[in-house]
């Protein structure tokens, strides 16, 4: 049996085929650059399985590593690069509107870097899941955030992706300004920007005759700006404003993109952040009530703010702030007496792999319906069933996913976030998720409605190509299967019973 | 009188709430643009103070912090280019750089 490869290897050939495909697209002639997406989807998905041979050791000692490949690490790497995946078989079905709105001497002529610009931002959403430094996340991050800036705008002859462009760019550049500076101010506090040095000398520094003892206001005023740096990036009530906006206006595959990848890259950096205070007798209990509070407002708003709406694109942007209101659950529900967040890791890892499967999913049948209908309005989805059972059948799976329908991937991860906040008998937070829930039921099933109880506007077929009818199918799978048999899913994760790897909280010196 | 940390955390907290406060009340793109600029700046400033103050135990300091200043002076060019490209092309398809002009998605 040959060595299992150093985990680093991952980001280095996703770079590569960045950059390769953008060599090559400079100097191709013809206009049509779907061969880029299709190789994208093929190369990718040879790194995806390559990344089950990779070693969760990179022989480095956390306290000075930048990098690290824990369990989770890898896990939230699978997630970004399935989501690139898809995303590419969404902007394969995309490339008619694309090409009406990007001005070229051919059809299709200016859409290369619309294809090359996902992988990269798939390196960096890789390289945050391993970061463990700030000098790491802020770098990996950017990396992700300039792509999204480009990609948002990117169909510039229409105003809404330019607007969307221009709002995206101002408030991620804002969020950026709250990030460095509350790096700033915890490098100020602890002298250092490594994760886990940082949880080594904290406690010392906040102990009796530390610097920073009775005097916790400048840590809690550095967590906070990294709390408002990271709600916006995972799009949090009251730092939410801008998701319904931008992810109408941009292109479709970058809002699945927006939606999935840049939360998912978001909640795992809120993770490693929180992993060095929430274990402070001193510091956890403000933290976690700030969470607590900010889980509730984005629940509430997400799902009751998605009822009236009546573009689907639109309606999805809300669904996800309302998703990231249940992951914020789970983390306003960790146990600071437990010494680890495994639980809480299990359950955002299970809801966002749940979340990517069940939103690329409507995301795809959207891109695909609304190309045929010129509209991603729900009265556009009207009768889809009899236009495309096959689609309609995906969409009512997505759809019954997201609301939480048992058997479904959904599901199992709601009842995975609220088990975490039963264990901590935090019975607000509960019951306003169930009600959120049941607000849920109401705008997705909205949707199931119109596609088999309204009669069709238009009667000619909708019809999509293999690659998405074979995607559709995976994904439909997938969300049942994992429903099901939740476990071949929660074995990748971290658990009590396997051996902490990397960033586990060192013990106190 | 010596400059001391805190005159210089006081200086980059200051160009940090100038920053903020001109992006929540300027109403053009590009002012809005340059006080984001601002903020970044404001971060390198106490960076470099802490890294400068705060000496290690072998009278060294901690070299992260003025790398991690780098880093944000070549990101902040990278946003730069792309954000202003960006705005040119807004203003290139609607003839303004005002938010208040920027209203065709409802908010």
């Amino acid at each position: 049996m040959p060595a299992p490869l150093a985990p680093l290897t991952l980001e280095i050939v996703v770079l590569l085929l960045g950059i390769v495909l953008l060599g090559f697209e400079s100097f191709s002639k013809g206009g049509d650059r779907g061969w880029m997406a299709r190789w994208s989807v093929a190369i990718l998905s040879v790194v995806f399985a390559w990344s089950f041979f990779t070693t969760g050791d990179t022989g480095v000692d956390p306290s000075h590593a930048f990098y690290c490949a824990d369990p989770l690490a890898l896990f939230f790497k699978r997630i970004a690069l399935l989501t690139t995946i898809i995303v590419m078989v969404i902007s394969l079905e995309f490339r008619p509107v694309l090409e009406k709105f990007i001005p070229g001497i051919q059809p299709g002529s200016g859409t290369g870097e619309f294809f090359a610009l996902p992988v990269f931002t798939c390196a960096g959403l890789m390289f945050m899941a391993s970061a463990v430094d700030f000098l790491l996340i802020f770098v990996a991050l950017e990396l992700v955030t300039i792509s999204f800036y480009v990609l948002v705008a990117y169909m510039r002859r229409q105003n809404a992706s330019l607007e969307a462009g221009v709002k995206y760019l101002i408030l991620g550049a804002l969020s950026t300004g709250f990030l460095v500076y509350g790096i700033t101010w915890i490098f100020g506090l602890t002298g250092e920007t490594n994760l886990a040095r940082i949880t080594q000398v904290l406690p010392s520094l906040l102990a009796e005759g530390g610097r920073l003892h009775g005097s916790e206001s400048a840590l809690l005023f550095a967590l906070m700006l990294l709390l408002i740096a990271l709600g916006f990036k995972v799009a949090a009530a009251p730092l939410q404003f801008w998701v319904p906006d931008v992810y109408q206006g941009a292109p479709t595959p970058v809002t699945a993109f927006l939606s999935v990848g840049s939360k998912a890259a978001g909640f795992i950096v809120l993770a490693r952040v929180l992993q060095t205070v929430v274990f402070l007798p001193s510091i956890a209990p403000k933290v976690l009530s700030v969470l607590g509070l900010l889980a509730v407002l984005t629940l509430l708003y997400g799902n009751l703010a998605a009822l009236p709406q009546d573009n689907l694109k639109r309606m999805l942007a809300y669904s996800s702030i309302g998703h990231a209101g249940y992951l914020l659950v789970a983390f306003a529900s960790i146990d600071p007496a437990a010494g680890n967040l495994y639980r809480t890791q299990t359950a955002i890892g299970f809801y966002l792999f749940g979340y990517l499967l069940m939103t690329l999913l409507s995301f795809l049948v959207m891109t695909v319906v609304s190309r045929h209908s010129r509209g991603d309005d729900i009265v556009h989805f009207n009768g889809l069933s009899k236009r495309s059972p096959f689609l309609a059948f995906g969409m009512l799976i997505a759809m019954l996913s997201l609301a939480g329908i048992p058997f479904t991937a959904g599901f199992y991860g709601k009842l995975l976030v609220f088990s975490t906040a039963i264990a901590r008998q935090n019975f607000l937070l509960v019951s306003v998720g169930i009600i959120t829930v049941a607000a849920g039921f109401y705008f997705y099933l909205k949707v199931v409605s119109a596609m088999y109880w309204k009669e069709p506007t238009e009667d000619q077929p909708v019809t999509a190509s293999g690659l998405t009818k074979f995607t559709v199918a995976a994904l439909c799978t997938a969300i049942f299967y994992f429903g099901i048999f939740p476990q071949s899913l929660l074995s990748m994760l971290p658990s009590d019973k396997a051996a902490p790897v990397a960033v586990s909280p060192a013990p106190h010196k | 009188m010596s400059v001391t940390l805190n005159h210089y955390l006081l200086a980059s907290g200051l160009l940090f709430a100038i920053g903020f406060s001109g992006v929540l009340l300027r109403r053009n793109i590009l002012t809005i643009f340059m006080c984001l600029e601002l903020m970044l700046n404001a971060a390198n400033l106490s960076l470099v103070a802490f890294s400068r103050f705060n000496l290690g135990p072998d009278g060294l300091p901690n070299y992260n912090a003025q790398i991690l200043v780098f880093f944000i002076i070549t990101v902040a060019a990278a946003e730069v280019a792309v954000g202003l490209a960006i705005i040119v092309a807004l203003y290139r398809a609607r003839q303004t750089t005002h938010v208040e002009d920027i209203n065709s998605l409802k908010f």
